[in-house]
């Protein structure tokens, strides 16, 4: 698959003085697929994440987009090649309204000179249709990001992405503090970015929530790679081993199991 | 096993038909470890913490409670601050015998002008979350900079320089600081409030240091020796004396302004709270038409007819044009209610209801009794006089309080309560307003508050009466909201001109009655200007938004692309140049400056900025709010010396206002539901 990937990335590795925090990491990322790296904390996600973001430059290794090789600077040179990523906490100013957020450091303005200023009504129309596009009906998009919902927040982020050329979306744990519906809702614009023709990089430590929508899953440990797999050759069980490292977390599973309480019940209760 | 699958379905906190579109996944989500299994999801709060349980919007999206108008209106970061100038201008009203009249009032405006300037800039530097300690400084700084150019001072060779070239090397410098303290902060990363700090004693340090080095004291002056300076004048003191322009029409357009900018305000809340009807019902506007045309017929005849009988009957019939013809608006245009219910007022209602008229006539009675023939002085609180103004003011406000308390709380009941409860609070306000009338000696108080009060009355009684009869809209109509607006702001600035009318001319009777002269200044026009350019840049530039944005997620702007160095850098320019452009204010207004002139001024705009509204970790805030906190600030000011009080007293009302501010404003905003934080 490699011949019309979007974006590869060839044995990446990043040490921050003496700690290695990524080591020779390798995999691609396809338009129309969604790319799941996986891992548990401190297995290297946000390291990678941060490289393809333009935050950091790898130690060793090269990014191809398009088969050509890139190196980003700054988050604004990943932005320029496509790349847009969205952060869990840092996505959205939560005391400005949706359509401020929406199209906040690319306003369209019209006016001349000094007295530029922002088309609101065209700003506040496009922020309205894309958002529906996308299925988020939101009534007013005045009102503050911060009384949007965790879920809608991300979603617009999202859309935000789309609209602004994005080929590549980089989400980075969107469902972590997110409930049950509203992981449901993130996933499901993950699913449309894909379809919309997007490349997607969904970073996560929840498999359940990675195997529904990926179509490819790179899962990381400690910095290291455990392999990239398409999702025929692998089942969702065997994501969770390989992330936790294998024949711990069954251990651990026999334990839980033992001290009474079964795992599914709490959440028949809510 | 699917999310949609009945009555048994795992989330069991949302009624299962809501929001099908959002319940997706043909995969276990159901089986999601525990940690991302949050109890109840917060949105679903935010219905229930609207005013009233039932105020989810019946379309739409259904964890969104429809927020009335006045909730929306206080969520504006500003309006706390309005409600608190019109106390305090309300007060220094009540308790100086001068305080009102047009001299103090352009006494006060000129000392806001100039603290507004500021505050403005300063609110805007706030919003992007970054402090200026030095501004006040500054001010005194560019001040003592446009002098010394223009100044024949050794050290300049004997001839200073025009100010054509002392305005912008001064301006070049303002620029340079600011662009120094917005550099320092992002370069090193160091909170604005220590690096400011720096420059503020820095700039301290200069202005003494370099006033003794070339002048051997601490008054430098004077502006006017500039080869230039009658040039520059008109354009940073010129001087209107009120008493020199005559308008014989004047009363009728000050009347006529502010009787259609207080209408066109009604109309507009009416337009922005209730509920648009399908088919205009004709006969409602007829009798909008009839009653306003009786209403302006009755104005006319108020001025031409004399007497208290006659005053009183045409009074009478203005109210009842008021009732009439709102009634007719709004019956024109929007959906009445189909049940209204009948009064069901529990007890405890009706007990507060009792008392709360109890109260008020209470203080009706104090102030008859009670009336001696002591006069204000300074033991005033202590006297016989003091005593019955202070209990008849207690009690009558405790009363209004139960009662609007009661007429909130009735807001839940239904329509037919509502009404009761919202003219039992007219009828409170109508009896002070007799109070007055019978037992205040001060003119005044006789021929303004009375009158005032009654006309208040009618309005609450006729909204009680509107909107228990006609339907709320609880639902976002973009075209009526901004018709709404639009007419709100026009009623706003008609009342607003009409005041500047009646301010700024005089009329032959007033001329023959010898009204004290009053003048004012440019400066007052270069605050509004000032102001209105800035809540335009917030409101509709890129800058605006960007400025919001640094402010309230300086990372999450940056992820974003905004520039957000760039950003900040430029509002410690904006507070820069407000200080220059302030400095050749007060240069050209005293004509000189002492060293320390504007030290210390940094924290009154702070204070005016907080009380405007803004937030002190950024992100939020207007510049109106700005501006409207540096008049709560100046009407103490001078409002104390007004009402003769030693004017010590003025830190510690400042500071008692800032508290107030600080407290109230974080009331206002959680009561409004405004974000959550």
């Amino acid at each position: 698959m490699s011949e019309h990937a979007l974006l590869e990335l060839d044995n990446i590795s990043k040490y921050y003085g003496n700690i290695i925090a990524l080591s020779g990491v390798s995999t691609s990322v396809a338009a129309g697929e969604v790319t799941c790296v996986l891992g548990d904390n401190g297995a290297g996600k946000s390291s990678l994440i941060k490289i393809l973001a333009g935050v950091h430059q790898p130690t060793e290794g090269s990014i191809r987009m398009n088969g050509e090789e890139v190196s980003f600077a700054s988050p604004r040179e990943a932005l320029d090649h496509g790349i847009a990523t969205v952060y869990q906490d840092l996505a959205m100013v939560p005391l400005m309204s949706v359509w401020r957020n929406f199209f906040l450091g690319s306003e369209p303005t019209k006016g001349l000179g000094p007295f530029k200023f922002i088309d609101t009504a065209k700003a506040k129309q496009i922020t309205k249709d894309e958002l529906t596009k996308m299925g988020i009906d939101i009534r007013d998009t005045e009102q503050p990001v911060g009384t949007l919902s965790g879920g809608e927040r991300q979603s617009v982020a999202i859309a935000r992405a789309g609209y602004f050329g994005a080929k590549v979306l980089i989400l980075d744990e969107p469902t972590s503090a997110l409930g049950v519906k509203q992981s449901g809702v993130v996933l499901k614009r993950i699913v449309e970015a894909r379809n919309n023709g997007l490349a997607v990089i969904f970073i996560t430590h929840n498999p359940r929530h990675a195997y529904p929508v990926g179509d490819r899953f790179l899962i990381l440990n400690r910095g290291h790679s455990m392999g990239s797999f398409a999702k025929d050759e692998i089942a969702i069980d065997d994501l969770t081993r390989l992330m936790a490292g294998g024949a711990e977390l069954e251990a651990l599973e026999h334990e839980l199991q033992a001290s009474g309480a079964s795992s599914d019940r709490p959440l028949a209760q809510r | 096993m699917t999310l949609q699958g009945g009555g048994t379905e795992p989330l069991g906190s949302t009624p299962p038909d809501v929001d099908r579109r959002e319940v997706w996944l043909e995969e276990p989500l159901t089986t999601i470890d525990k940690p991302s299994v949050q109890p109840a999801e917060p949105e679903l709060m935010v219905a229930n913490r609207g005013a009233t349980a039932s105020a989810v919007a019946p379309d739409g999206d259904e964890r969104l409670a429809y927020r009335s108008v006045f909730q929306r209106l206080f969520m504006r970061p500003e309006v706390g601050a309005i409600i608190g100038a019109v106390g305090i201008w309300t007060f220094f009203w009540a308790v100086s015998g001068t305080f009102g009249t047009v001299g103090q009032t352009f006494g006060w405006l000129d000392t806001a002008a100039t603290l507004g300037i500021m505050a403005v800039a300063v609110s805007m530097l706030m919003i992007g979350g970054e402090f200026d300690l030095s501004s006040g400084a500054m001010t005194g700084a560019m001040g003592m900079l446009i002098i010394y150019l223009v100044k024949a001072t050794g050290a300049l060779g004997g001839r200073g320089f025009p100010l054509e070239l002392a305005i912008p090397l001064s301006l070049a410098l303002a620029l340079g600081i600011g662009y120094l303290n917005g550099w320092m902060v992002e370069r090193t990363g160091q909170p604005s409030f220590i690096i400011t700090l720096g420059t503020f004693f820095a700039l301290i340090g200069l202005k003494l240091g370099l006033a003794k080095r070339f002048v051997g004291q601490i008054q430098i002056g004077r502006t006017d020796e500039a080869s230039d300076f009658k040039y520059f004048r008109p354009f940073f003191a010129a001087e209107w004396e009120r008493n020199k322009h005559e308008f014989a029409q004047r009363d009728f357009w000050y009347i006529a302004l502010v009787a259609a900018g207080v209408l066109i305000s009604i109309l507009a809340v009416c337009e922005l709270w209730f509920k648009r009807r399908a088919e205009p019902k004709a006969t409602g506007l007829v009798q909008f038409l009839v009653s306003a045309a009786v209403g302006i017929a009755a104005g006319i005849g108020l001025n031409v007819t004399d007497g208290v009988g006659a005053n009183l009957a045409i009074g009478v019939l203005i109210a009842l044009c008021i009732v009439v013809g709102l009634h007719g608006w709004v019956s024109w245009r929007y959906e009445p209610i189909g049940e209204r219910g009948s009064v069901a007022l529990d007890s405890t209602m009706i007990r507060r209801t009792v008392l709360g008229l109890a109260l008020v006539v209470l203080g009706g009675v104090v102030a008859v009794v009670m009336d001696s023939k002591s006069t204000n002085n300074f033991v005033f609180p202590f006297t016989t006089q003091g005593v019955r103004v202070m209990l008849a003011s207690a009690l009558g406000v405790a009363g209004l309080t139960l009662l609007a308390m009661v007429s909130q709380a009735a807001l839940r009941v239904n329509a037919a309560s509502k009404f009761i409860a919202t003219s039992a609070l007219a009828l409170g306000i109508a009896v002070i307003a007799a109070t007055i009338y019978i037992a205040s000696k001060a003119p005044k108080f006789r021929a303004a508050l009375f009158p005032f009060l009654l006309f208040l009355a009618v309005l609450i009684f006729t909204w009680g009466m509107l909107a228990s009869r006609f339907a709320e809209r609880r639902a976002v109509a973009a075209r009526a909201d901004r018709l709404g607006n639009r007419m709100l702001a026009l009623g706003i600035l008609s009342v607003l001109i009409g005041l500047a009318i009646r301010m700024l001319f005089i009329t032959k009777a007033e001329l023959l009655a010898g009204v004290p002269p009053a003048k004012t200044s440019v400066r007052l026009l270069w605050f509004a200007l000032f102001t209105a350019a800035m809540m335009w840049v917030l409101a509709r530039t890129r800058f605006g938004s960007w400025t919001f944005a640094v402010g309230g997620n300086k990372e999450a702007a940056r992820q974003v692309g905004v520039p957000a160095a760039r950003t900040k850098t430029k509002l410690f320019m904006l507070v820069a140049f407000a200080a220059w452009f302030v400095g050749i204010l007060v240069a050209f207004r005293i004509n000189s400056i002492q060293a320390n002139a504007g030290d210390g001024q940094e924290f009154l705009y702070i204070i005016a900025a907080v009380v405007g509204g803004t937030l002190l970790t950024g992100g939020y805030g207007s510049a109106f709010g700005g501006a409207i906190g540096a008049c709560i600030m100046s009407i103490p000011l001078i409002g104390i010396s007004s009402a003769r009080w030693n004017t010590d007293w003025r830190f510690l009302i400042i500071g008692t206002i800032l508290l107030l501010a600080v407290v109230s404003n974080r009331y206002l905003r959680t009561k409004a539901g405004a974000v959550r934080r």
